[in-house]
């Protein structure tokens, strides 16, 4: 909310800093989000440049049709010839001015204001400018310049209308409906700095007329209570200046007199009024119902609304003339032949109206009050306030009101113990201060507790809601300490240990890491979102490896070289139960093809002390004769339509992975014995794989065979078409003794015939 | 053999012979003249018949090879000077090109996250994205006219599932799974219905820390939170609460950081406050305790959320947040 501090300083005299008092509130009430100025800055001497002309000549400009040459009488010695635009006055008036120097503020189509300067305007001197209400930030229209009655020239401007002002821009939270209003936030300043509140307008009847207003109400549920009054005679005209300045400032474009009432009254005490053109409604009263599925109404944005039966709706005899708590219908605004009002003060059920504001995608300043929860108990007073306003400003008579609703709610008691604020806040406060600050913001200490008020009924029910309110004064206070503990440590499980050594280890293989967003375009999954923000984003992902891909294009674009991606993240696979299975994995993408890929994952799985158990495998963004699985995933040569040249890509799953891990490691002995280290060749047919001759030869050389690696592959026309000789280096190895030359030569004949009854393997020579 | 040689003066010809050599290659010369198969000494010794002489030759012998061997061990070590004199290379040449990656910036917050809350004793946990409405509002006393509710600003894929708009739920996974004493932190992706710009990006990541024990107060959560943004940030940081309002705490607060660019004094990346946003924080709200079973007379709790990538912006002056979701190798290799 804009909060001009004029309108403040109707109710709360104060003379802090505006920076303190933003910090002030800040900590204890709304966040202050900024200061802004309404109107003209007050600063370097600005304001003293704008003075009450009077003026003395006015002639048609010689060079310029359109243009009024004047003389305009300032208090000095000489009056100051000035060329203006405007023709709506003429000699003898009285206008306000600016000298040259002063600095007007930014306005729409004036985006960074304008320091005015003495200059020829079609070769005659214009020495200041003479100013319209928008140029001052006194009012929304350019209508022509301001006409003053008879006010001695030389006048200071600033002391004749609202010429500047400060403006907080306070962020409440959704919890205090109270600080959607200036008289809330003025109680919030009362309360910080020990000051007198002023009370608030409205709260005593003045001669009440008795003369009835038609309001039935339908739904008590989703309307509590319906004020209306009625006017008489009036005139729809412009509001005061400084009604419109603060209005301005408070961000709202003023309109009438009548609308501007309602605004200004809604804005001081946070309660949502609506005046509809009496003359309008069909019957002359008003209906609170829900709509009928599909009725119409046109709103004053001018859109026509189809409504279903969850709208509330304020009707006349024969149709719905407002969306209830959001915005008026059009057919029944205010216009400037209107002569009889009927004004409504209204209490409607906040989630309603957020239903509806929801279906509509409509907003506005009532219905944002609304969805936070209005207290009921203003409404009698806004209605009242904003009848006399309009009396005094727009005329008429007031002649009827009428106040229905289903009972008012009492103000809550809430049980309240001063120590347990000092026990939840960790600093203690006495009684008596806390008594205090909850009596200054309405708050009645009662027996064992205090009696809320009402405009902080919704929000405070329970005794560490009281809590929080002696909290928030105290803040700046609390001391820093550390709980006292004698249970629990802190240490990462093994998997998040594990997986902080996979990122290590791919990072010291020269691997970047990456996050790519979890939503994809759309991927073979029933996790879509139906309202997506855009279709890059709209369905979980089932595999990381596509977005890698694209990181490596653009990458490639980029003109990087040595790529090697990598990236943890989560995939979403169709689960059983109503939710997805979520799964974390590591992929990577690196400059290379199959072999480097492959000897990336051995190496993952070495630094994780796991064995991977490879075999053919397929995967749709891998070459199909270069794609083996891993026990834990994929792994292959990308295939060549996904990139240019070769790459490696991997993508394996991090619980599997850790499962195969042997972390903690046992120790094996491996210096008592040593090793005996042999080299063999066999020659076999092509199509016999190499991981299957290294199973055999583990097979049948049993658990004395510690290591067995292939190093060669050969092909040859003297070991003959589709033969290939595979050449691996072994080392034998016992626990409890060192082995000799017999149990070399027993292990290698082991080894040997096994090859040769299993795929027909011969020893070469 | 005619006449007898004079040894002594043989000796002391060899002896000059090797210290003139100024070669390896000058001294294996002179040591195949003087000491050789065909040297004087070696037929003079072929020749001996007496015993006495015998002595004087080996003793001749035997001296000038040491003699030899010293000058050779000089002429090595200086012939390997000369050689590693000219062997200069231009130190300033870049070296041989290891592989060496890098983690990313947001990995890296997250370990400093992990460690900071191992360090006060906080086991680290990480829950589904993808949550029922129960679980992400419910249970966590969201209104049902908290905006948050809305698809407006979460991404629901029927009305009981939503992506995760907090790592709040934690919370109430881990109330569920395990009795109090409790004290976690939760590090985890979350999204938000935010169009993208330069500080907001749908997806992000959080960590959220819960405690729950006997007596906890909001100054616990303040000395809690100053730890955690000094581990963060540094050690000279202050750390300040405003009043908020969050459904699952009451009371609740924002935390602010004194701003490490300006110390304090007001700058654009504070906006003139001296103070920057963290994120939120509270004492954890009695009917959230109820709905997890625990007596919130008995036990209380304090809880905090903060972003990940509004970390790392602030750690290392990252303008744009989208530059953390690219992938670009050119931003990567940064950190
Ligand atoms: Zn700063």
């Amino acid at each position: 909310m804009r909060v001009p501090v004029s309108w403040l300083r109707d109710y709360v005299a104060m003379d802090m800093s505006l920076t303190e008092l933003a910090t002030k509130l800040s900590i204890a009430s709304a966040e202050i989000e900024g200061i802004e100025t309404r109107g003209v800055a007050d600063e370097g001497g600005n304001l003293g440049l704008f003075r009450i002309g009077k003026v003395r000549e006015a002639i048609k400009h010689p060079n310029a049709d359109r243009l009024q040459l004047t003389k305009v009488d300032l208090g000095e010695a000489e009056p100051r010839s000035i060329v203006c635009g405007a023709w709506n006055f003429g000699v003898g008036a009285t206008v306000a001015v600016a000298l040259p120097g002063a600095t007007i503020p930014a306005r729409p189509g004036l985006p960074d204001g304008l320091t005015l300067e003495r200059r020829k305007v079609r070769g005659e001197i214009s020495d200041g400018m003479i100013l319209a209400e928008d140029e001052i930030g006194l009012g929304a229209d350019h209508e022509g310049i301001m006409v003053f009655p008879e006010i001695e020239p030389g006048t200071l401007l600033a002391d004749v209308v609202p010429l500047s002002d400060k403006v907080l821009l306070v962020e409440a939270t959704g919890n205090r409906p109270d600080l959607q209003s200036i008289y809330g936030i003025a109680r919030e300043i009362a309360a910080i700095y020990d000051l007198d509140l002023a009370e608030a307008p409205g709260l005593i009847p003045v001669g009440t007329p008795g003369g009835p207003v038609k309001i039935q109400v339908g739904d008590f549920e989703r309307c509590s209570r319906y004020v209306g009054t009625i006017v008489q005679g009036v005139t729809v005209g412009h509001s005061p200046l400084i009604m419109k300045a603060r209005l301005l400032g408070a961000g709202m474009r003023p309109i009438s007199n009548v609308v501007d009432i309602t605004n200004y009254v809604m804005l001081t005490l946070g309660s949502p009024l609506h005046a509809f053109d009496l003359a309008t409604l069909n019957g002359g009263g008003i209906n609170v119902r829900r709509a009928s599925d599909g009725e119409k109404l046109t709103t004053l944005d001018g859109v026509e609304r189809v409504l279903t039966a969850d709208d509330l709706v304020i009707a006349d005899d024969a149709r719905a003339v407002a969306l209830a708590g959001i915005m008026g219908g059009a057919e029944t605004e205010v216009s400037a032949d209107t002569h009889t009002i009927l004004l409504e003060a209204a209490n409607f059920e906040s989630h309603g109206v957020f239903r509806s504001s929801e279906r509509h995608r409509l907003r506005s300043e009532a219905s944002g009050r609304f969805e936070k929860g209005v207290d009921p108990q203003l409404a009698d007073q806004a209605a009242r306030w904003a009848t006399e306003l309009i009396v005094e400003f727009a005329g008429g008579t007031w002649t009827s009101w009428n106040d229905v609703h289903a009972g008012l709610p009492a103000r809550p008691f809430v049980e309240f113990r001063p120590e347990r604020a000092d026990a939840v806040i960790g600093v203690k406060t006495t009684p008596d201060e806390q008594f205090r600050i909850l009596g200054k913001l309405g708050f009645e200490q009662e027996g064992t507790g205090v009696i809320v008020p009402s405009w902080r009924a919704r929000d405070v029910t329970r005794e560490i809601d009281i809590v929080e309110e002696i909290a928030r004064f105290r803040l700046e206070e609390v001391p820093f300490t550390l709980p006292q503990r004698r249970e629990m440590f802190g240490v990462l499980t093994r998997e998040q240990k594990l997986r902080r050594r996979l990122e290590d280890a791919l990072v010291g293989l020269g691997f970047a890491e990456t996050y790519t967003p979890s939503l994809r375009p759309d991927d073979e999954t029933t996790w879509k979102l139906p309202e997506p923000i855009s279709v890059d984003l709209t369905a979980l992902r089932t595999t990381i490896l596509p977005s890698l891909v694209e990181a490596v294009a653009r990458n490639i674009d980029a003109g990087a070289k040595n790529i090697a991606l990598f990236e943890v993240a989560r995939v979403y696979l169709p689960g059983d139960g109503d939710l997805p299975t979520e799964r974390v994995r590591v992929a990577g993408i690196v400059e290379g093809g199959f072999s480097r890929a492959k000897g990336v994952v051995e190496t993952v799985y070495a630094a994780l002390k796991a064995e991977p158990a490879f075999a053919r495998g397929e995967h749709r963004l891998l070459h199909p004769g270069k794609a083996a699985t891993t026990g834990a995933g994929i792994v292959g040569e990308l295939h060549p339509r996904e990139l240019d040249g070769e790459w490696g890509a991997f993508e394996l799953d991090l619980d599997d992975l850790f499962a195969a891990s042997r972390e903690p490691i046992t120790y094996t002995d491996v210096i008592t014995y040593p090793a005996v280290r042999q080299d063999i060749a066999v020659v076999v047919g092509e199509g016999v794989a190499a991981g299957d001759i290294v199973a055999t030869a583990r097979t049948a050389a049993g658990a004395e065979l510690r290591e067995i690696r292939v190093f060669d592959v050969y092909r040859g026309e003297q070991l003959g078409a589709g033969k290939k000789s595979v050449a691996f280096s072994v080392a034998y190895q016992a626990d409890d003794r060192t082995l000799n030359d017999e149990d070399a030569t027993r292990l290698r004949d082991a080894i040997i015939n096994a090859l040769a009854t299993e795929f027909g393997a011969e020893l070469r020579a | 053999m005619t006449d007898t040689p004079d040894w002594n003066a043989y000796e002391a010809e060899a002896a000059a012979a090797a210290q003139a050599a100024a070669s390896s290659d000058d001294l294996e010369e002179a040591r195949v003249r003087f000491l050789g198969r065909k040297s004087d000494i070696a037929l003079g010794l072929r020749e001996v018949r007496d015993r006495e002489t015998g002595m004087l030759l080996n003793g001749v012998r035997t001296r000038l090879e040491e003699t030899f061997d010293t000058r050779a061990a000089r002429l090595a070590d200086d012939e390997l000077d000369r050689r590693l004199r000219d062997e200069i290379v231009d130190v300033t040449l870049p070296g041989d090109e290891l592989p060496l990656g890098h983690l990313h910036p947001i990995t890296q917050i997250r370990r400093m996250v992990e460690d900071a809350f191992l360090g006060l004793g906080y086991e680290v946990r990480d829950d589904r994205e993808v949550e029922t409405v129960e679980y992400n509002f419910d249970k966590l006393a969201f209104l049902p006219t908290h905006s948050a509710r809305s698809p407006r600003d979460t991404f629901f894929f029927d009305p009981n599932h939503v992506l995760r708009t907090e790592t709040s739920p934690s919370q109430i996974h881990i109330m569920e799974e395990k009795e109090p004493p409790l004290y976690m932190v939760s590090i985890g992706r979350v999204y938000r219905r935010d169009a993208i710009t330069a500080t907001r990006y749908p997806i992000f990541h959080q960590f959220e820390g819960l405690a729950v024990d006997r007596g906890l107060t909001l100054a616990d959560l303040k000395g809690t939170l100053l730890h955690v943004m000094r581990a963060l940030y540094g050690p000279e940081r202050k750390v300040r609460f405003r009043t908020h309002y969050f459904p699952f705490t009451e009371p609740s607060i924002e935390p602010d950081v004194s701003c490490g660019i300006c110390l304090g004094s007001g700058c654009r990346t504070c906006k003139y406050s001296g103070w920057i946003e963290m994120g939120g924080a509270g004492m954890v709200d009695p009917t959230v305790l109820a709905n997890v079973g625990l007596d919130p007379e008995e036990w209380s709790g304090f809880a905090f959320g903060c972003g990940l990538e509004r970390t790392a912006q602030l750690r290392h002056d990252i303008p744009d947040i989208r530059a953390l979701w690219e992938g670009d190798l050119r931003v990567l290799r940064q950190f």
